[in-house]
């Protein structure tokens, strides 16, 4: 088990960074908000982590203190969701593929602007981020407490009278405005809420990859986050989850199945080369054949009659 | 409120699409706890002018007074929040939502506990949750729907749909219900049902009800009082019986001279 952890505790650990990241793009999502802006948020955190832990918070000894992470994701959280608002409002007037490009922008202007800023690093970005956990397994400690609150809160969401409001305001915003839905505080609520997670995340995210440049927040990592939500399913919070997961992972076991031996040379070969070009592959018959996600509500449910159904069988 | 008294006012209200002049300097009042029935030949401007005083569109000209407040520059949950309600003639329900949902979202006036509250599970949500439940219940009950509530909105027979659409209506408490078509697509049988049932939810709930229809027999047998637009121009306003024998009613639906 020890050595398992020792090799794929790194994969493991991006496997939840996906997860939460898919739901940072959901949240918005659930609102019927199409927002790209998740890795602007995410390359904010990182970079305000990295300042803060390797020019502000004073730290000696091998280990960064655990609660100083802590604090840079709410200073990261804190600042996202200022952001969020002052941008959301604005922006959150526009619709769909508008709304869309809108957000591409503020991803592409905070990317110019950490490539060009002292702060930031320019193109080098940050190095040398200090670790508080011997071995990237360690972020476990707080990737496995954030993504299982998260989905516990998302769930609490789902089945409140907001989230019913978030749902009304994706099937029909003019009709739940004139049901006394502000439709505005909502849409912002809702992009407010995915920023603050996807700025906690990259605060923790700058410590687990040591280093934060300007690469972290680019439009290739919003499709790649969309991707989570579209592949998992976007009508419940568990479909970015599992969508998050299998993506992130995806690449890195398509490595290893190239390399296990038995398999025919061309075969192993076009495994590792091609890994990308699966990946893609995959995104695009997913759409097709499943353009709901994997995960669907009316999944959830069945699952959850047939986990019923079982001990009665048993017990009679 | 003595019955006299004005709750919405018509004031000059024109509204311009580009080169279309949709409803024209249109003028009348509703008074308090009549039934009003807006009629005329389609693109007449009726819904043109539920949109307006609903603040779906704003009016290119004139005053929209609701009591003492000028709807004006209002936005639509704003004017929903003073106790206005609609029905849309093309069907705005939440159609992946489930029925009860649909109802429960329109309660939206009515539930004061926070996000925060709700996700945390406060004895207080939890209360309001049950009650808004119950009551959503209540008004399903009223429009015949109570036993389709766990139903998706979008697998309602179309009638059921149209009820739908008044029960979320009714959700909100208004005391000023406009109902668009309300009766569009429904078998005779069906026309004469909700009939009774929008004279019982006035009579009930105190309200006032203003109601575009096409159905003639279905608009004289229920309103107190009866609009007739034509080409977006007021062209008639009375009793039914005065209405129906108007020439100018008359030769806008049969086309005279």
């Amino acid at each position: 088990m020890g050595n398992f952890l020792d090799s794929y505790g790194f994969l493991i650990v991006s496997t939840f960074w996906g997860a939460l990241l898919g739901l940072s793009v959901y949240l918005p999502l659930m609102a019927g908000q199409l927002s790209l802006a998740s890795p602007g948020f995410y390359a904010l955190g990182g970079y305000i982590a990295a300042i803060l832990s390797t020019q502000v918070l004073p730290h000696s000894g091998e280990t960064y203190p655990f609660g100083f992470v802590l604090l840079e994701m709410g200073v990261a959280g804190l600042v996202s969701a200022v952001l969020a608002v002052i941008l959301g409002i604005p922006v959150l007037r526009l619709r769909g593929i508008y709304l869309a490009i809108a957000t591409i922008a503020f991803v592409e202007i905070l990317r110019v602007l950490a490539l060009n800023l002292e702060i930031t690093g320019g193109a080098i970005g940050i190095f040398s981020i200090p670790q508080p956990f011997r071995s990237p397994v360690g972020y476990l400690w707080i990737a496995l407490p954030l993504l299982v609150l998260t989905m516990v809160l998302l769930y609490r969401l789902e089945q409140s009278h907001t989230g019913r409001v978030f749902r009304a305001i994706r099937e029909d915003e003019l009709a739940a405005d004139t049901m006394g839905i502000d439709p505005t505080y909502y849409k912002v609520l809702s992009f407010t809420l995915g920023a603050i997670l996807a700025g906690m995340v990259g605060a923790v995210s700058a410590h687990f990859f040591n280093t934060w440049n300007a690469k972290q927040g680019t439009f290739d990592n919003s499709i790649i986050y969309l991707a989570f939500v579209l592949s998992g399913g976007s009508r419940t919070f568990v479909g970015p989850v599992v969508g998050g997961m299998v993506l992130t992972a995806l690449p890195e076991v398509l490595r290893t199945i190239a390399n296990i031996g038995g398999i025919p040379l061309w075969l192993g070969g076009f495994l590792q080369a091609m890994r990308l070009i699966i990946f893609g592959l995959l995104i695009v018959l997913g759409s097709m054949f499943y353009p709901q996600g994997i995960v669907t509500p009316e999944l959830l449910n069945r699952l959850k009659l047939a986990f019923r159904k079982q001990p009665k069988r048993i017990s009679t | 409120m003595s019955p006299d008294v004005p709750i919405l006012e018509v004031q000059n209200i024109t509204r311009r699409f580009s080169g279309l002049v949709a409803v024209n300097n249109v003028s009348f009042a509703v008074r308090t706890g009549e039934i009003f029935g807006l009629i005329g030949p389609n693109g007449a401007g009726k819904t043109t002018l539920f949109n307006v005083i609903t603040g779906l569109t704003p009016p290119s000209s004139g005053q929209l007074r609701y009591g003492q407040t000028s709807l004006n520059q209002l936005r639509p949950h704003q004017i929903a929040r003073l106790g206005v309600a609609r029905t849309f003639q093309n069907l705005r329900l939440f159609g992946n939502l489930s029925v009860l949902e649909n109802v429960a979202i329109a309660r939206h006036l009515h539930i004061h506990t926070g996000l925060v509250q709700s996700i945390v599970g406060t004895r207080a949500a939890k209360t309001e949750e049950r009650q808004t439940a119950l009551k959503a219940l209540e008004i399903l009950e009223l429009v015949g729907l109570a036993s389709k509530a766990e139903q998706t909105a979008r697998n309602l027979a179309y009638g059921d749909q149209r009820r739908l659409e008044l029960a979320r209506a009714l959700a909100l408490q208004p005391q000023l219900l406009l109902l668009d078509e309300p009766a569009a697509g429904m078998n005779p049988n069906e026309k004469g049902a909700l009939s009774q049932l929008i004279h019982q939810i006035r009579d009930r709930f105190d309200l006032t009800v203003i109601l575009i229809e096409h159905h003639v027999p279905l608009v004289m047998g229920l309103c107190d009082r009866i609009a007739v637009l034509d080409f977006g121009q007021l062209i008639a306003l009375g009793k039914p019986e005065a209405v129906r024998h108007d020439p100018a009613v008359i030769a806008a639906y049969l086309g005279g001279e």
